[in-house]
C-alpha cells in the first residue's frame, strides 16, 4: 500500500530524516515511536505528500505521490487548529463530503452515522469552542473518517488528552479501524500505546531520523486495555521498547 | 544567507516596479491614455529634474516640509503633554473620555472652514490646521498608552514607594511608548495631507499650491512631478519615523 | 478596555464638560450684544442646524458626501480585498510586489486632488476616485497580514481533501480572516469619510465640506459650525453602527484588532 524507498529529507541545512526504506501492507496498522525531534511527524507528512522527499521516493499503490489526497486522512496532533472554529460539528464534517462531491442527499445520513460513531450524536449543533478535547479530537477523526480513507495517518493524535480518554479512544480507533479495514501509520510517543495499537512498532532514532528496529507485535485482537496490557508478551516487548528508547536517548 | 535572499527579492521587486514604469509609458505612447491626463514617465522625470535645476521645485518643497514638521513637533508636544495629564489621571478620563472619543471620527479637514474664518487665508492659518489636525491622534493615542500600561507595574511602583513624576516618567511613558509612536506616525501623514490641503486653499507657497496650479494650466508633467515628490515626502518622512521607532523600542519582543 | 467603555463606565459625568462648555458658551454669547463674523452661540448653532435640516439642505449635502464616501468605499475594499488576498496567499506576488506598493501607499490623498480634476473635472467621479485611493491600501495591507495569518492547519486540511483555488478561498480562508478583514472595513469607512470631507474643502463644490466652506464665505458662522457639530455625529454615529456590527458578529475577541 505505501511504500517509501531511501527518502531522505534535507530542509534548512539540516538532514531531517535519512535514507528511509519501510513498507507498509494493507489494513496494517503500524506505529512509529522515538524521542522528541526524531523526524516521526516528518514521515507522516512525507508518507501524506505535504511535503516532497529530498532524495528517495515515496509510494502509494506502486505510483510515487505528488501530493497530498483525501484517500490519505491526516489526523492532526493539534486538532483544535484542524478544525473550523466557525462550523458546528456536523459543519465540519459536511467539509469532508463537499470535498468529495457526494451528492447533498446522501450527506446528512453519512454525517447523522458518523457523529453516532463517534458518540458526538446530541452536539451535532455544537462549535469547536464548546467541545472538550478529547470531544474535538473525536470530531477530527470522524471527519477524516468522512473522508472514506484508504490510508489514516495519524499524528500523535491523542497526546495531548488525559489519560482516561486516551484509553477509550485507542479501543474506539481498534474497533473503527477493524470495521473500515483501513490502513494505518500512527505516530506516538507513547511507547504502550504503540504495542496496544499496533501490528508492527517502527523504531526510529534521531539526529538524523533513521529506522533502527521494526518489532512484529503478535498480540491476540480484539485488544484489552486490561488484559492485553498485563499478558507476558506485552510485557517483554515493552521491554524491548524501554530499551531501545535508552539506548538512542544517549 | 537570509540577507542575500531578501536582497534578492527586493531587486525583483525593483524589477517589477520598473516593468510598471515600462507600461506606464507604452500605455501612453500607444495612445491608450492621452497625454494631457497622463504624461510619458520620461516626461515627468525631466519636469521633475528641470524644476530643481531650473525652477523653484526646491524652495516649494521645502516650504511644505518645513510646514508639515513644524505643525507636526508643535501638535507631538501638547499632544503627548496633554495626552499624559489626562491618561495619568483617573478623573480626566472620566470627564473627559466621552468628549475625546466624541472627537475622534470627526475629520481634521474639517477644522478648516473654522480655521478660515478666525485667521483668514494666512500662513498662521496654515500652522493651525497642520497642528490641530495632528493633534488628536496622537493625544487620543497617548491616553490610550497610559491606559493600556500594565496595573501590575502600578501596583510595583507604590510597593516601592515611588512619587507620582516618578511613576509617570519611569514606568507611564516608556510603557506608553509604542501606542505614543504610533500616533505619531498617525499624525505625521495627517501632517502632510493638511500642509498640501492648506496650501492649495491659501495659496501659499509650496508643493501643494504648485500642483494645484499645474493641474489648472493643464500642464500634466509638472503636476506629475509634484506628486511623485509629494510621495517621496510621504515616503522618507514615514521611514525616518519608523527607523527611529525602532531604535527607540529595541525591547519589544516582535510580534 | 473597548471603545465604548469609557462612555459608558463615565455615565452622567462624561457628558459634564461638554454640555457645562455648551452652557457657558451661550451665556458668554449673550452676554457680549455684538454680531460676530466666526463666533456663534449655541442656540443660533442650534437653529442653523435645525433649519438646514427641516429645508433639505444639510440633508441633501449629507447624502452627497455619503454617496461619494460610500462608493469610493466600494471600490477601496473590493480592490484592496482581492490584492489583500492574492498578496496574503502567495509570498512569491508580495515579495515581488513589495517595491510598487511602498512607493505608491505613501502618496498623500491630497496631493490627487489636482490630478483627478485634471481628468475627472469637478464632480462625484473626482471624489470617488481620491476615496477609492485612499482606501485600498489600509485594506489591502490589513487583509494580506489576515490572510497570511490563517491557520496553517485548516490550510492543510484544505490541501488533503484536494479543495481547488476557488473552494479554499471561499470555504477556508474568507471565514477564518473575516473577523480582521472587518476590522480593515471599519478602518477604511472612516478614513473613507474623512477623505471626501476634505475634497470637499480643498476642491469639489458638493457635500458637507464644502458646505462649511460657504458657510464660512458668506459670513455664516452659525451654519459652519452647525455642520461642523454634524460632520461630527455622523462620522459618529458611522463608526457606532460598524462597532455594533463587529461585536455582534464576531464577539469581543474582535475589538482587541481594533486600535487606531
Amino acid at each position: 500500500m505505501i511504500a517509501l524507498r531511501n527518502v531522505t529529507l534535507r530542509l534548512g541545512g539540516r538532514t531531517i530524516v535519512e535514507e528511509i526504506t519501510l513498507e507498509v501492507g494493507k489494513a496494517e496498522f503500524v506505529c512509529i515511536v522515538g524521542p522528541s525531534g526524531c523526524g516521526k511527524t516528518t514521515l507522516l507528512r512525507l508518507i501524506a505528500g505535504l511535503i516532497p522527499p529530498s532524495a528517495g521516493r515515496v509510494d502509494y499503490q506502486g505510483r510515487p505521490v505528488t501530493g497530498p489526497r483525501p484517500e490519505i486522512a491526516v489526523v492532526f496532533q493539534d486538532y483544535s487548529k484542524a478544525l473550523l472554529p466557525w462550523r458546528d460539528a456536523s459543519g465540519n464534517i459536511a467539509l469532508a463530503l463537499e470535498a468529495l462531491r457526494v451528492p447533498k442527499r446522501e450527506r446528512q445520513p453519512r454525517i447523522d452515522r458518523l457523529l453516532s460513531l463517534i458518540g458526538l450524536s446530541n452536539d451535532a449543533h455544537k462549535f469547536p469552542v464548546q467541545l472538550s478535547g478529547g470531544m474535538q479530537q473525536r470530531l477530527q477523526i470522524a471527519r477524516c473518517l468522512a473522508q472514506d480513507p484508504v490510508v489514516l495517518l495519524m499524528d500523535e493524535p491523542f497526546g495531548a488528552l488525559d489519560a482516561l480518554t486516551r484509553q477509550v479512544l485507542q479501543d474506539e480507533i481498534q474497533g473503527i479501524v477493524t470495521a473500515s479495514g483501513a490502513t494505518v501509520v500512527f505516530v506516538t510517543h507513547d511507547l504502550e500505546e504503540a504495542i496496544y495499537l499496533g501490528d508492527r512498532v517502527i523504531c526510529v532514532r534521531p539526529h538524523p531520523g533513521r529506522i533502527v528496529e521494526a518489532i512484529e507485535v503478535e498480540l491476540p485482537r480484539p485488544r484489552n486495555q486490561l488484559t492485553t496490557r498485563e499478558s507476558p508478551a506485552f510485557l517483554q516487548l515493552r521491554r524491548r521498547l524501554f530499551d531501545f528508547i535508552a539506548e538512542s536517548e544517549r | 544567507m537570509m540577507a542575500l535572499r531578501a536582497t534578492g527579492w527586493f531587486l525583483a521587486s525593483l524589477v517589477v516596479g520598473a516593468g510598471l514604469v515600462v507600461l506606464w509609458h507604452y500605455v501612453v505612447s500607444a495612445g491608450f491614455v492621452s497625454p494631457v491626463f497622463l504624461p510619458p514617465p520620461g516626461r515627468a522625470w525631466t519636469a521633475l529634474v528641470n524644476g530643481f535645476t531650473r525652477g523653484a521645485l526646491a524652495e516649494q518643497l521645502l516650504a511644505t516640509i518645513g510646514r508639515m514638521i513644524y505643525g507636526w513637533l508643535l501638535a507631538s508636544l501638547v499632544g503627548v503633554a496633554l495626552g499624559t495629564l489626562i491618561g495619568t489621571s483617573r478623573a480626566a478620563i472620566v470627564y473627559l473620555g466621552p468628549t475625546l472619543e466624541m472627537i475622534r471620527p470627526l475629520p481634521a479637514s474639517a477644522i478648516i472652514p473654522v480655521a478660515i474664518a478666525f485667521l483668514g487665508l494666512t500662513e498662521q492659518m496654515a500652522i493651525a490646521v497642520i497642528a490641530f489636525g495632528a493633534l488628536w491622534p496622537m493625544l487620543l493615542a497617548t491616553v490610550h498608552g497610559f491606559a493600556a500600561v500594565e496595573p501590575q507595574l502600578y501596583e510595583l511602583s507604590r510597593a516601592l514607594g515611588l512619587k507620582r513624576w516618578e511613576v509617570i516618567l519611569k514606568i507611564g511613558l516608556p510603557s506608553a511608548m509604542p501606542d505614543i509612536l504610533a500616533g505619531m506616525r498617525v499624525g505625521l501623514t495627517i501632517a502632510l495631507i493638511l500642509a498640501i490641503v492648506a496650501e492649495m486653499l491659501a495659496s501659499r507657497p509650496g508643493l501643494g499650491h504648485s500642483v494645484l496650479l499645474a493641474a489648472r494650466s493643464f500642464r500634466s508633467p509638472d503636476l506629475y512631478a509634484g506628486v511623485i515628490l509629494l510621495g517621496i515626502v510621504g515616503y522618507v518622512s514615514a521611514a525616518a519615523l519608523a527607523a527611529f521607532e525602532t531604535r527607540l523600542l529595541r525591547w519589544r519582543v516582535p510580534h | 478596555m473597548s471603545e465604548a467603555a469609557p462612555a459608558l463606565r463615565s455615565g452622567w459625568r462624561g457628558a459634564v464638560i461638554p454640555v457645562g462648555a455648551v452652557v457657558l458658551a451661550q451665556l458668554l454669547a449673550l452676554a457680549s450684544p455684538q454680531q460676530s463674523d466666526i463666533l456663534a452661540a449655541p442656540l443660533d448653532i442650534f437653529l442653523a442646524g435645525a433649519g438646514g435640516l427641516f429645508d433639505g439642505t444639510i440633508v441633501a449635502a449629507t447624502g452627497q458626501t455619503l454617496i461619494a464616501a460610500l462608493a469610493g468605499l466600494a471600490i477601496g475594499v473590493g480592490v484592496g480585498l482581492i490584492f489583500g488576498i492574492l498578496l496574503g496567499l502567495s509570498g512569491v506576488l508580495d515579495r515581488l510586489m513589495t517595491f510598487s506598493i511602498e512607493t505608491v501607499r505613501p502618496v498623500p490623498s491630497a496631493a490627487l486632488i489636482p490630478v483627478s480634476l485634471l481628468v475627472f473635472g469637478f464632480g462625484f467621479r473626482m471624489e470617488i476616485a481620491i476615496v477609492a485611493f485612499s482606501t485600498i491600501w489600509p485594506v489591502l495591507i490589513l487583509s494580506r497580514a489576515a490572510v497570511a495569518g490563517i491557520e496553517h492547519r485548516l490550510l492543510e486540511v484544505s490541501r488533503v481533501l484536494g479543495f481547488g483555488l476557488v473552494e479554499r478561498v471561499w470555504k477556508i480562508i474568507i471565514p477564518a480572516a473575516l473577523p480582521r478583514i472587518f476590522v480593515a472595513f471599519r478602518l477604511a469607512t472612516g478614513i473613507a469619510l474623512i477623505v471626501a470631507v476634505t475634497v470637499e474643502v480643498t476642491a469639489n463644490p458638493l457635500g458637507l465640506g464644502h458646505g462649511m466652506m460657504a458657510a464660512q464665505q458668506s459670513l455664516n458662522p452659525a451654519l459652519m459650525l452647525a455642520l461642523l457639530v454634524w460632520l461630527g455625529l455622523i462620522g459618529w454615529a458611522l463608526n457606532a453602527v460598524l462597532l455594533w456590527a463587529q461585536r455582534t458578529l464576531f464577539g469581543p475577541a474582535a475589538i482587541a484588532e481594533a486600535r487606531p
